[in-house]
């Protein structure tokens, strides 16, 4: 399983976001690889899911792909809610 | 790490800004001053906040524009402006701390952003910045959530 988690320049957000998705992981007992990327990298790269904002997550159109987007990227709750039906 | 990088010259108050533009030009003035980022550098946040949307507001009340590295950054750098009224990124966004990141790479500033999480991880840390009237208040508090965590 491999996460992928997005933001516009690959630097602020999407780490910040990968830090809380690793700690929503840990409250779910849960194991993956998350790495964090720019929007124009993760069109070319491959990924089970693909996590970041929503302004972001949905300029990405995949195939096969999961698509989740967060509103709150400090919320652990909101992150584990919303990976938990994937994992 | 944190309270090192944002120092106290780098922390603002401010009432009133007309615009989420004007809140990060502001806010990223003592920057520019410091000459570790160019002026283009500000504009190269707005234009990726009007390309790509509001989505540096990572959670209620609280911006985190940036840019690449490659748009004008000379030194690692981040500075914070505090709002007493909300400035608007989208009518759903209403913003009171604006924190610019200036990064010169893709590794450097990580450490920092830990640190950050730190602050930002409790809303009632952030209301209490938000509370603050004074810079050295804002770093006294950000150096006291940021060194409790790292001694636990």
């Amino acid at each position: 399983m491999k996460i992928l988690v997005v933001c516009g320049s690959g630097l602020g957000s999407s780490f910040i976001l990968e830090l809380n998705v690793k700690k929503a992981l840990e409250v779910l007992g849960k194991e993956a690889e998350v790495t964090h990327t720019d929007l124009a990298s993760a069109k070319a790269e491959k990924a089970d899911i693909y996590l970041g904002a929503a302004d972001i997550v949905n300029e990405l159109a995949k195939d096969n792909a999961i698509i989740v987007s967060i509103v709150n990227m400090m919320n652990i709750l909101e992150i584990k809610e919303k990976l938990e039906p994937w994992l | 790490m944190l309270t090192q990088l944002l120092t106290k010259d780098c922390i603002q108050l401010s009432n009133f800004v007309q615009s989420w533009q004007e809140a990060i030009r502001l806010a990223a003035n003592p920057l520019v001053r410091q000459n570790k980022i160019e002026q283009r550098y500000i504009e190269a946040m707005i234009q990726s906040i009007e390309q790509s949307g509001p989505y540096v507001v990572i959670t209620p009340k609280v911006a985190i524009p940036h840019a690449r590295p490659t748009d004008g950054v000379h030194a690692l750098a981040m500075s914070l402006l505090r709002l007493q009224k909300p400035v608007f990124f989208s009518p759903n966004h209403p913003v009171f701390l604006i924190i610019v990141l200036a990064a010169t790479d893709n590794a450097s500033h990580l450490q920092a952003l830990v640190d950050l999480t730190l602050v930002l991880q409790d809303s009632d840390q952030i209301d209490s910045l938000i509370a603050c009237q004074h810079e050295d208040a804002i770093w006294e508090k950000i150096k006291q959530y940021t060194t409790k965590e790292s001694t636990e």
